[in-house]
């Protein structure tokens, strides 16, 4: 009578812990799918329709790669000097008579970008100005383990330098190579549509320089800004569909070649 | 910072092609080759340790407290090399506080939390539980002092406390298998989950991380019993022996199958990313993945332990080449990971260029860190073996 | 041994609860208000310094030359396009942000001849041709480059 007893415990202790534990073990299993829940920011603000969701328009029919948008973005938002952290910069597509396609960005585009093979070979050659896409379903957003980067209410992808550990994961999940380490805050930047700016009335720091309104910047849900307008009157496409990741940066007359 | 950015010019003038700017610096370097080299060993230590355990493998026997200590000793070590990676490591508890339900990485704090505390201590800490009490009697020292406090207090060592040892060591090593899939399988995830990289994201990442890292646990666990078995001066169990080497062919040839397979499949459908990755493979990866994980790490460990099975060699000749394989399937699954982690950084995203990687010996991320990593856990053990000597228990597993 | 067991499981129910208790009081505040981040950044992000002004904010004092870019083709070019504010020397332009050289080097930016630039609204020069070795300012007026100086 005193086995029974035991084996009564034994057997009640095997199935609550084994219910505990297991359930346990499913939870932190189906936890990461929650890849579907991405999507919160649809329900997380309380006046959706007052809220802006910017976005914003490249015209590669007229940016002439001068580099002053890499310059002025470094300049306004701190970025180190160095030729190895960019928050935007503009590449120079050279497509040659052979087929060959040579892209090149000697830091970033500062400077201008100037010629680099002789008229003679060139087929055609354009220039493409890059950045951070905001994507609506941004990989780095679903890669980082402690939330330090997020997508804002009005649908910007922003950093919480107070919160990144450094683990760089997110540089390695975003397909536009839009992310840096930051050598001196040791935390990951990246364009912020210049929220500081966006926020008060202004435009981002590329979007005021830029001599040829080769960027269009604006609020999508607004019926009459540029950007919508830029976006009715022309075919636009976006980086990397095929990733879909639902960005908001829109280009015009994007090349087959651009990569 | 000078000397960093020195590095950096450096590494910009040796760009072939294009990348993108920012992309110059490869952001994860030898620590994080290092990080799944040693939860890869832990899980094929363990796995290797429930062959006998749950499959009843007796012939393994000499090995299962041998397998067990290895799998502590590296999982000690195992986030070392994570949180010196990291920029602000002061900031990691952020892991534990707001994990992040969509991000591979977060799992990372719970799942080692899990698998230490209440798969392996439990384990070990239930097989020795009995002669924990037994030694707590006749030691002296330190070790009397060790073996009191373990037993916390409980002091049977009849035979019916042993049945239920027996028991519920058997109950968490069940637990334990899948909890060291999901400990090493999550790492696989983390890369192959990453759409932006076409070397990373493949659907079997997860499954060939698994299989390599049992590869590499049952290779580990070798070299260590022939180690520790010279060391003491006694003659290696070779029947056992001989299993373990069995074991490690029957799985590299599954683990080969799978990169095989993964490779194969890559150059058949030659998809956008491939022409980049056949340069790439061809050239900055020739040495680390043809030569030293492949031929050195598959092909010749195959080629040797295959023939045994087939012609059985005299037991110097078979213990000789028992210890090599094991060395070199060791070496080669460091390159699996090198060519895995390192590999995916050395092209751009562009598809267009490639960068370089330049190492260096000192620093936190440097070769010398390594090193530190890979000798720690061998120390670890030793002081493990000293403390809780698995031939000196008392065998009543009958 | 039963009791063992069940001090055991005890004590790892009284692990997982501590745990849970120390994650609720180190987590942020703010955090999670609007999804898996700390809302506040959200302001921080918000906090930083503007250094570029706007052209508006140019013209309320420089007047004159304001009124003679917009009548030229340079109407569409923000005076900061060329003129930079230099944050280390101060945010307000009462401190004079550094004078521009009107040079071959920076005027080429946008006006040196480049393939991947023709037809797009600034005039191509190839300046091997054109003037080599003089500065542009030395003819052209820069808020007004079509107005040519006498040679």
């Amino acid at each position: 009578m005193g086995t029974e007893r035991k084996l009564e415990n034994r057997r009640k202790f095997f199935q609550t812990s084994a219910a505990l534990i297991g359930g346990t073990l499913m939870y932190s299993l189906i936890k990461p799918f929650e890849a579907i829940a991405q999507t919160k920011e649809e329900d997380i603000s309380e006046d959706k329709a007052e809220l802006p969701l910017w976005g914003m328009g490249v015209d590669l029919e007229s940016c002439i790669g001068c580099g002053k948008c890499a310059e002025a973005c470094k300049i306004e938002n701190n970025v180190p000097k160095e030729p190895f952290y960019f928050r935007t910069w503009v590449e120079q597509y050279t497509v040659k008579n052979d087929g060959e396609v040579k892209i090149e960005s000697p830091n970033g585009g500062i400077g201008g970008l100037k010629q680099s093979v002789p008229d003679e070979e060139i087929f055609k050659s354009f220039m493409v100005p890059k950045l951070c896409n905001h994507c609506t379903k941004a990989p780095c957003v679903q890669a980082c383990p402690v939330g330090a980067t997020f997508i804002s209410p009005d649908g910007v992808v922003l950093v919480d330098e107070t919160y990144c550990i450094g683990c760089s994961y997110c540089i390695q999940a975003c397909p536009y190579g839009a992310r840096y380490m930051n050598p001196i805050t040791k935390v990951v930047d990246k364009c912020t549509f210049c929220y500081h700016r966006i926020t008060k009335g202004l435009q981002p720091a590329c979007v005021e320089v830029c001599p040829t309104d080769a960027r269009i910047f604006g609020n999508l849900r607004d019926k009459k800004s540029d950007l919508v307008n830029f976006l009715q009157d022309n075919p636009t496409q976006v980086l990397k569909p095929h990733l879909n990741t639902h960005s908001r940066v829109f280009y015009n007359g994007l090349s087959s070649e651009v990569k | 910072m000078e000397e960093h950015y020195q590095h950096l010019y450096q590494a910009l003038s040796q760009v072939d092609g294009y990348i993108y700017p920012n992309e110059i610096d490869l952001h994860w370097g030898l620590m994080i080759v290092l990080y799944p080299y040693i939860t890869g060993l832990v899980a094929g230590a363990f796995i290797l340790a429930s062959l006998e355990r749950v499959f009843n493998i007796k012939v393994l026997k000499p090995t299962y407290e041998l397998a067990l200590l290895t799998a502590l000793s590296f999982l000690l070590v195992a986030t070392m090399p994570l949180v010196s990676h990291l920029q602000s490591p002061l900031r990691s508890y952020e892991i534990f506080m707001t994990p992040n339900p969509t991000s591979a990485m977060a799992i990372f704090g719970f799942v080692y939390l899990w698998y230490l505390m209440v798969v392996l201590l439990l384990e070990i800490w239930f097989d020795y539980r009995r002669d924990f009490v037994i030694w707590s009697k006749t030691s002296t020292g330190f070790k009397k002092f060790f073996y009191k406090i373990i037993t916390l207090g409980i002091n049977d060592f009849d035979e019916k406390s042993a049945k239920l040892d027996d028991k519920l060591g058997y109950f968490i090593t069940v637990l334990g298998i899948p909890s060291a899939f999901i400990l090493h399988g999550y790492v696989g995830f983390i890369f192959g989950s990453v759409k932006a990289n076409p070397w990373w994201s493949t659907v079997l990442m997860p499954v060939i991380f698994l299989f390599s890292a049992m590869v590499s646990g049952i290779a580990l666990v070798m070299v260590i019993y022939m180690v520790v078995s010279w060391v003491r001066k006694v003659k290696i169990d070779m029947e056992c022996l001989d299993t373990i080497a069995k074991y490690l062919f029957y799985i590299l040839i599954i683990d080969f199958t799978l990169e095989s397979l993964d490779q194969i499949h890559r150059i058949y459908e030659a998809e956008e990313s491939f022409d980049i990755i056949e340069v790439l493979v061809s050239g900055k990866l020739s040495i680390t993945l043809l030569i030293m994980q492949v031929f050195l790490g598959t092909i010749i460990p195959l080629g040797v332990i295959g023939f045994f099975q087939v012609y059985k060699p005299a037991e110097k000749i078979r213990k000789t080449a028992y210890f090599f394989v094991g060395i070199i399937v060791l070496i080669g699954i460091f390159f699996m990971r090198w060519n895995v982690v390192i590999g995916g950084q050395l092209f751009s995203k562009s598809l267009s260029g490639f960068t370089s990687f330049n190492a260096v010996y000192s620093g936190l991320e440097g070769y010398g860190m390594v090193a530190v990593w890979l000798i720690l856990p061998l120390l670890i053990l030793t002081f493990l073996l000293w403390l809780m000597p698995p031939w000196k228990k008392a065998d009543i597993h009958k | 041994m039963p009791k063992l067991i069940f001090r055991l499981f005890f004590s790892f129910v009284l692990f997982v609860s501590v745990f849970i208790l120390i994650q609720q009081q180190l987590k942020p505040e703010s955090f999670g208000k609007y999804g898996h981040y700390r809302a506040n950044s959200i302001d921080d992000n918000m906090m930083r310094t503007s250094y570029y002004k706007g052209e508006e904010k140019c013209s309320t004092c420089h007047e004159e030359v304001a009124d003679l870019k917009s009548n030229d083709l340079h109407s569409g070019v923000s005076c900061e396009s060329c003129h930079s504010p230099k944050i280390d020397a101060s945010i307000e332009c009462e401190v004079m942000p550094p004078k521009v050289e009107g040079n071959l080097e920076f005027c080429g930016q946008c006006h040196a001849m480049n393939l991947g630039r023709l037809k797009k609204g600034a005039p191509q020069l190839d300046f091997k041709e054109h003037k080599e070795g003089q500065n542009c300012i030395e003819c052209h007026n820069p808020h007004a480059p079509w107005e040519l100086k006498e040679n």
